[in-house]
């Protein structure tokens, strides 16, 4: 029944749908140059929200000789203030490669049974090999997570029992019969998030054929969906939320004691986010090599050696590692040993296959390694790791003030920044420039600006990126940030949990005026009579599961001119296979889960269907909407 | 279109003076009475004529917030040319005018044109700096001068047209290595009918320069 929900709708949004491949879509705007290059799928852009759209900007804003620092035009693109700045790299390619996205959209219930559900989406992508598979990602990338997050949309959308009295914000799933596992709304989400990565990582495959060759990218993504923070990632970007302890009461200080600045000592990073380099991942990589010996042709070795071993070295004995040991021992170094192994250098110079420094993202479906041309696709994945944080469980004191302290400030950035910048400068950085700026507008697009502008450093005479406070090499790589108020969004959440709440009890009171009027023209015994063959027919559609019967007592403070209250079956419905297939059954989705108001006004299933394709036409002209802003 | 040279230019001079209104003014031929503060750095570009040749200016228009210095700093690498811009309702836009100076002439090419600008010209009752001040301080420091309007555009097209001719009997005199582009200057792509430089064979650009479809 669900998956048959899912392709209606699906159906509904399939006009606006990004470029998908499908056959029809490679011939214009591109041409073959001498039938020998392919087309890109996206002209090269930056993010729409920077507003470079001439050429000229375009070209300005990519002087590697000055690396200026780009923020958004209007600031007020990006919701809740949030700050964005990038700049482009020294030299090493002719474009920045760093791409960034976001996206507020609607989860609604095209029936309208259940209030909508908003969320709001950030993603950067950090592009290698070319900009196309970065250029994709953030064109392409909400698109996927928004069908992936349809798919389990009757999970996901808030129900009155979510806030009945005993208060479950987090219900998990039962099906008791069908599924042995429970399956929480968080894993559903972090699997929603896990699928798209998968699916994004397909789909540049998909198009590797037909346009020019994408490269590859890192993908870091944060989603902003039910009071709660999800940030996925793969490859070496990073997220890390930045927090900050309210300020303790002054002591008396002692004059010969130099405290340290209250600021810096109160602030401390989360990282939200592990990198994946090879060297990171050693563990996986040397797993696949292991597993899968034919992928390094004989030209690699899956070891890793306390040194280098040389030709004249053999027969000697070498300190060597093998596979996924932690620990070292000795081997005899046969000629097998002097192969290169597929795992080498360390840190931000380790190397998989000897020419690649990430080892998760989007796209390399062709890439080769270097002097072998081994393919290296097959040790890469695009699984993210997802990590999550509850925000309703934040506990912040409104007179202390520190709400961007206690919520933190998400910075989500390339390898640009954290190259030269460590987690705890960065979130140091964060809180001196929002102090600076305490109430301005725009003073998360500051620290963004900030950020960057420490990481770039400044040119010298003879042309190379110093960091200003040290003599250390800055980064020439592209540097992109983008700076998330997570308190603005839960207050946003708030304010939307509140109005929903408000709505939950205007329906009740209407069904209950309704149920009133109905007993006034003695119609309460047809009423009842219609509820139970309500009840029955779906019965025939899908199993049934009475879970309770009960006086149901909603939102105590909101509720107070009808202390009565009223006798709801609450009814549970369950797929089954067989029914499934059947179209009709997605109608009465929603009316398995009815409420007092739904119950109290049976509609027909003519008019129900009705509504379902109002419902999805108005989900279509939203995503138009959307796509247009964005 | 091809450009024989690619001028850069920078504007610079303190918050609220008009920098942005002259941009638009130049690149856009239009005024906007209330502007945002730029946080940044904007940009703008158009093509004008010197001698028969073709010349595009590529113009950097820069924060002038005082927090935004630093940042703003590292723009003068690599610029032909700076509208340095005060505002002559506003004496202490007049007094600053040493400081950007210096910053300038410390950051930029020594070959940099700088131009001083009185900006909102057409507003003379509120002047607070006369004409003769600026000219003198432009004469003192060696600067060409002008009063502009950004609302009126007057004098707008002749700021900017002036410093190019400097910058183009410079380059003409030999005192610019134009084949070096940290200097801000950039020879053009002669031979390619089309702007060749953007990947994809460049939408935008593509379709600005055809005229029609």
């Amino acid at each position: 029944m669900f998956s048959n929900f899912k392709e209606r709708f699906m159906t509904a949004l399939a006009p606006d749908l990004p470029p998908l491949p499908s056959n029809d879509r490679s011939d214009h705007h591109h041409r073959r140059f001498g039938g020998q290059q392919m087309p890109d799928k996206f002209p090269y852009a930056r993010p729409p929200f920077l507003q470079l759209l001439t050429a000229d900007e375009l070209r300005a804003s990519a002087d590697h000789n000055v690396r200026p620092i780009i923020v958004p035009r209007d600031i007020n693109l990006l919701p809740w203030g949030t700050g964005y700045a990038e700049c482009v790299n020294s030299g090493k390619s002719e474009w920045n490669e760093d791409q960034s996205a976001f996206c507020r959209q609607v989860l609604s219930d095209p029936e309208h049974k259940h209030p909508d559900l908003p969320y709001t989406y950030f993603g950067i992508f950090d592009g290698h090999a070319g900009y196309g598979a970065a250029l994709a990602a953030s064109h392409q990338f909400h698109h996927i997570l928004h069908e992936t997050l349809v798919d389990c949309i009757e999970l996901l959308l808030p129900r009155d029992t979510d806030t009945g009295e005993n208060g479950r914000l987090n219900p998990t799933f039962p099906h008791p019969i069908y599924f042995q596992r429970r399956v929480s709304k968080d894993e559903l989400i972090i699997g929603a998030l896990e699928s798209a990565f998968f699916s994004m990582d397909s789909l540049i495959a998909q198009d590797s054929n037909r346009y020019r060759d994408a490269g590859g990218c890192t993908a870091c993504v944060s989603l902003f969906i039910d009071g709660k923070m999800y940030v996925a990632n793969a490859g070496d970007s990073r997220a890390v939320l930045c927090q900050r302890r309210a300020n303790q009461p002054t002591e008396p200080k002692d004059s010969s004691v130099i405290e340290p600045d209250p600021l810096e000592a109160s602030c401390y990073p989360v990282p939200f986010s592990a990198d994946h380099t090879p060297e990171t991942e050693r563990e996986r990589l040397l797993n696949v090599a292991r597993l899968k010996p034919h992928l390094m042709a004989n030209h690699y070795v899956a070891m890793e050696y306390a040194k280098r071993p040389h030709i004249k070295d053999m027969g000697q004995r070498i300190l060597c590692r093998q596979g996924t040991m932690k620990g070292w021992t000795y081997k005899t170094l046969t000629r097998d040993d002097l192969r290169m192994p597929v795992v080498n250098g360390e840190g931000k110079r380790s190397r998989l296959l000897g020419t690649l420094g990430v080892s998760r993202g989007f796209g390399d479906h062709e890439l080769l390694a270097i002097n072998t041309g081994i393919q290296i696709k097959p040790f890469l994945t695009p699984h993210p790791d997802v990590r999550q944080r509850d925000l309703t469980q934040v506990v912040s004191i409104p007179d202390e003030h520190n709400q961007d302290g206690d919520y933190g400030v998400l910075v989500m950035a390339t390898d640009g920044l954290w190259d030269v910048s460590e987690n705890e400068a960065v979130s140091r950085t964060v809180f001196q420039t929002l102090s600076k700026y305490p109430t301005e507008k725009h003073r998360y697009t500051m620290v963004a600006q900030e950020l960057v502008a420490r990481a770039r450093g400044k040119i010298n005479d003879s042309g190379h990126w110093r960091l200003a406070d040290s003599k250390a090499a800055a980064t020439v790589d592209d540097i992109s940030v983008i700076v998330i108020p997570v308190y603005q969004y839960y207050k946003e959440h708030i304010e939307w949990t509140q109005n929903y709440t408000r709505d939950l009890e205007k329906r009740r009171r209407r069904a209950q005026a309704n149920m009133a009027q109905e007993a006034q023209e003695g119609n309460l015994l047809n009423g009842v009579i219609a509820e139970e063959a309500h009840v029955e027919e779906e019965e025939e559609d899908g199993e049934v599961v009475v879970l309770e019967a009960k006086a149901q007592i909603q939102s105590e403070p909101l509720q107070l001119p009808h202390a009565e209250a009223e006798e709801v079956l609450v009814v549970e419905i369950t797929t089954s296979p067989e029914q499934s297939e059947s179209r009709e059954s997605a109608a009465s989705t929603g009316t398995a889960t009815a409420t007092a108001d739904e119950e109290a006004s049976v509609t027909a299933p003519a008019s129900q269907r009705d509504s379902a394709t109002v419902a999805q036409q108005q989900q279509q002209r939203s995503r138009k909407g959307n796509k247009g802003k964005h | 279109m091809s450009y024989a040279y690619l001028f850069k230019y920078i504007i610079i001079g303190d918050t609220g003076v008009g920098k942005s209104c002259l941009l638009l003014q130049f690149t856009d031929k239009r005024f906007q009475p209330v502007h945002d503060l730029t946080i940044g750095v904007e940009f703008g570009a158009r093509m004008i004529t010197i001698d028969g040749k073709q010349i595009k200016l590529q113009i950097w228009d820069t924060a002038g917030q005082e927090a935004f210095r630093s940042i703003t700093r590292s723009y003068y690498r690599g610029a032909a040319g700076a509208l340095l811009v005060y505002d002559i309702t506003r004496r202490e836009t007049f007094n600053h005018l040493t400081t950007w100076l210096e910053d300038a002439r410390q950051h930029s090419n020594s070959n940099m044109v700088i131009m001083l600008i009185g900006n909102k010209s057409d507003l003379d009752s509120r002047r607070e700096v006369k004409k003769e001040e600026g000219e003198a301080f432009a004469r003192e420091h060696g600067l060409v001068f002008m009063e502009t309007s950004a609302r009126t555009a007057a004098n707008v097209e002749e700021a900017f047209i002036n410093t190019a001719k400097e910058i183009y009997e410079k380059i003409q005199e030999g005192v610019f290595d134009i084949n070096n582009e940290a200097n801000g200057i950039k020879i053009g792509q002669q031979h390619s009918p089309t702007n060749p430089s953007l990947p994809g064979s460049g939408g935008a650009a593509g379709a600005a320069n055809s005229g029609c479809c």
